[in-house]
This record gives structure tokens, sequence and C-alpha cells, in this order.
């Protein structure tokens, strides 16, 4: 059978890039496509990236895709009081996303890649049963097949051609939150990440603010989407504008500043799909789900993914074999490494969601920066114990964590 | 159906990640609306982030829509 290519990549965000970057490496011949019509706009995201996989891939961030580093956090209970932690070096970056996506494309390129934007995947190509390829169309215009013997869906939230290839990658509203940013200035901030929790701030989500550079902040809301408290035009549903609109109303420093940006989204806070990889198809980053349930962030899971899924598919391409069982190898370690990990934040999500205020507040006065370390880690047992110490009543809810 | 009100629409893509039907989707510059795969679930107009999707259950097509609601025509 003739293909033009080894591998169509559908989406061309961090999973997608990162996946082409090392498949083209291993010297695979690799079309990424992606409808819009510029690599990483618009930007649909808090834009907050852990400095680790970007080190662990070999890669050093080009100053233009760094906003500015992130030196730690600072954690808001319902009541104001702040759990703050700072890493002697730096933790991470709020990034400038539009030039982050654009460069982790750039570098597919260097390696080989061939990338087309604004052409949309009108539908998948089959024969005899088997997926062969795309129809694609450029800008609207005459559809074109395009074919090769694997699939790759990297295609975020939307994710059509999963769904056609038969995955279950449409969310359900209690697995996702919506959420609305806005870019603000001036906002005089420490490098550190701040989140405020509470249900009259962000019932089922928090405000976030991300520092940027030159007093800038990327200040925004998630909540939860299955939400229905507010009359919308015709439905009762979530409205994370008026809650975050609030909250910088009451916000002494934001009260008075400026917006430069308006922007949200709905972002994936569940579980991944249950399959990755089905003859000649799989599905990497947000389009599998593959999404922090806590933060929400999902680029530092993409590029893990992508690595991981890349050097599965280049073993695959040495037998010539795209087969189901051929790809399996993907899904089993995910679900051994990386899959494991974000078990733990679902279950911490999905504690979280039952805590009152008064329980918010107790638990932040009884921890302290290390044991909110070891939580985001995953490290459930000690804090726990030294909650439910104090307030007996949360033994029921907390022990999730550690059963 | 639902119709979008493209003037506030931030291209989030949300209403598509939630649709149960494929009835949404971003093509182009703007999402694109299927009305006839539409089943009127409103799952959309809950989750968008920017309340510029309105659902008008039991009406079926555009132009029913126009004849009960002339002022949405320029919405579409």
């Amino acid at each position: 059978m003739d293909f033009d290519h080894d591998i169509i990549v559908i989406g061309g965000g961090p999973s997608g890039s990162t996946f082409a970057r090392y498949c083209a490496g291993a010297g695979m011949d690799v079309l990424v496509i992606d409808k819009r019509k510029e690599i990483g706009i618009p930007v649909r995201c808090g834009e907050g990236l852990g400095a680790r996989e970007v080190v662990a891939q070999g890669l050093e961030l080009p100053k233009r895709c760094i906003s500015t580093e992130i030196l730690g956090a600072k954690v808001y209970a319902p009541n104001g009081k702040a759990i703050e932690w700072k890493d002697k070096t730096t933790s991470g970056w709020v990034l400038e996303r539009k030039m982050f996506d654009k460069w982790l494309c750039e570098l597919a390129v260097d390696k080989g890649a061939k990338v087309h934007t604004y052409t949309r995947a009108l539908g998948l190509v089959k024969e005899d049963g088997n997926i062969v390829g795309v129809r694609l169309s450029h800008g609207g215009r005459d559809p074109y097949e395009v074919r090769a013997p694997l699939i790759v869906s990297a295609e975020g939230m939307e994710s059509f051609m999963a769904r056609e290839a038969g995955f279950k990658t449409v969310h359900s509203l209690y697995d996702v939150d919506t959420c609305y940013q806005y870019e603000m200035k001036p906002y005089d901030h420490e490098n550190l990440i701040e989140l405020y929790f509470g249900n009259d701030i962000a019932e089922r989500g928090y405000v976030w603010i991300f520092p940027k550079s030159d007093r800038k902040a990327n200040v925004g809301i998630g909540i939860g989407g299955n939400l229905t408290r507010w009359k919308k035009n015709g439905v009762d549903g979530a409205d994370p504008k008026v809650l975050l609109d609030s909250f910088i109303a009451n916000n002494e420093k934001l009260r008075d500043s400026s917006t430069l940006l308006d922007f949200g989204g709905v972002i994936s806070v569940g579980a991944p799909i249950n399959e990755f990889v089905k003859d000649n198809f799989m599905v990497i980053g947000t389009a599998a789900k593959q999404v922090d349930p806590i933060h929400g962030g999902g680029i530092a899971l993409a590029m893990e993914t992508a690595a991981l899924a890349a050097s599965v598919v280049i073993e695959a391409h040495k037998k010539k074999d795209y087969s189901r069982a051929s790809l399996l190898p993907y899904e089993k370690k995910w679900k051994d490494t990386l899959g494991k990990k974000m078990a733990k934040r679902l279950l911490l999500r999905k504690v979280m969601e039952k805590l009152n205020d008064d329980d918010l507040n107790y638990i932040f006065k009884t921890i302290t920066d290390k044991d909110l370390n070891d939580t985001m880690d995953g490290k459930f047992a000690g804090p726990v114990a030294k909650v439910v110490a104090g307030r007996p009543q949360l033994l029921k809810v907390l022990s999730a964590l550690i059963s | 159906m639902i119709t979008i009100k493209h003037d506030g629409c931030i291209f989030c893509v949300g209403c598509s990640s939630v649709c149960p039907k494929n009835a949404i989707e971003a093509v182009g510059t703007r999402m694109e609306h299927y009305p006839e795969r539409c089943i009127d679930c409103g799952l959309c107009a809950k989750v968008c982030p920017a309340n510029v999707i309105t659902l008008h259950k039991g009406v079926k097509d555009v132009s029913q829509l126009k004849t009960q609601n002339p002022e949405l025509e320029t919405q579409r």
C-alpha cells in the first residue's frame, strides 16, 4: 500500500509537536497538521509549566518563551490565611504560551517533521475497515486525502478525529472546570503562584494569579462545569466570569488594574480515557484527557506522554507494525507511570471538593508548607494524620487518601 | 437548537469539548453549529465561559427561530 507519510499527527500543540520531534528525529516521515491559522494562537491557558519536564527532555527554553520564573507558591484559605513555600531554584515558569508552542513546533521542523497550519481534518480515510489516512482541507478549500499507516490524535479538547475513531473523548460536565482569565497590569507580585480557595470565591475550584513579566499577571478562575446556580441563556449553568469579576472587585491590588487580554476555556479535570490506542491510531495529551485534575495543567503531561508514546512508535516503525498490539506498550507504560500519579491527583481533587470552608480553614491552620508540598507530591499520610488528629469528623472524607 | 453570539465568543472550544453529538466545531476562526445533529441538551450553554450560547428548546431550524425571534438574526 502506498503511503504519503509514516505518521500524520493531528494538532500542533505541545503533545503533537513533542511527539513529532521525537519521531522525526528517529528518521520517520511525520506530517503535523493544525487547524489554527498560526501555531500557538489563540492561547487558551494559564501558561504555567514546571521546570522538570523541560530539563528532562534536554531542552533549554529560549528567553522569548518565558514571561517570568516562578519561585514558589502561596495558597490562601477561605479566611485569607496563606501558606507559602519557596524553592531555592526556579521551580518553573509562566510562559508566553504562543511563543512556546511555536518554538516546540519549530523544534519538530528542525528534526525533519513537516507542519501544515490552517489545515483541518474532516474525517478518517478507511479501507477494508482499517484507518489508512485522513481527509484534510486547507483553509476551507477542496478536501484531499493524505495517507499514513499511523494517525495520532493530539487534538486537545475538541478531538473530533479521536471521536470518529471510537474513543470516548467527549467530556462530562462533572469532569471539567469552566474558566475565565484576564491578563492584568499592574500587579506587583513576588514571582509566586497564588491560589485562592473558598466556596464563595470559587466553588469547586480556585482563583489563580500567575505572575508575568513587567508587573503583569494572569488572573483566572476555574469552577466546576456541573454547577448550575447561574441563570444563563435558557439554561442554569456555571458562570466563572461573574465570580472572577467579584474577586477582582474585592482585591485591593487588582481592583484598579487594567485588563490586557480576556480568555477562557473548559479544562479537563477528570480521569484519562480508558484506552489510548487502536489499530493504526493513537491519542496523546489533552485529547486523551491526560490533564492534571488538580490544577488543570496539560503541557507537562503532554510532553511526558509524547516522549513515551514516541518511544513505542519508533519501535513499532522498525517492525512496520502499527497494530493495536504493537502500540499497546504506550498505554501500559503510561498507566504504570504517569497514570499512577494522575490517579492520585484525581483522588485528591475528589476529596477536596467535599470540604467546606471551615474544613479548609482548619486544614490550612494545621498543616505546614512541607505538608502541602507532600500532598502535591501524592504523599498524603502525614498531612492527613495531622488534620484528622484535631478534626476527627474529617476522617471519613480524608481516609480515601490513605486507603 | 442553540445559537452562538459570535460577538463575544472567545473561541475556547469548550462547547465543542462537551458536546455529545459533535454538533459544534471550531472551523476557521469561529465556532460552527450543526443544527441537524443538535439534541437540545444545553450542555454547551451550561459551561460556556463567555456566556454566548443560548438554548432554544424544541426549535429545530434557523428559519423557525428567526420567525419566533427576529432579533436573533444578527447573532448567527
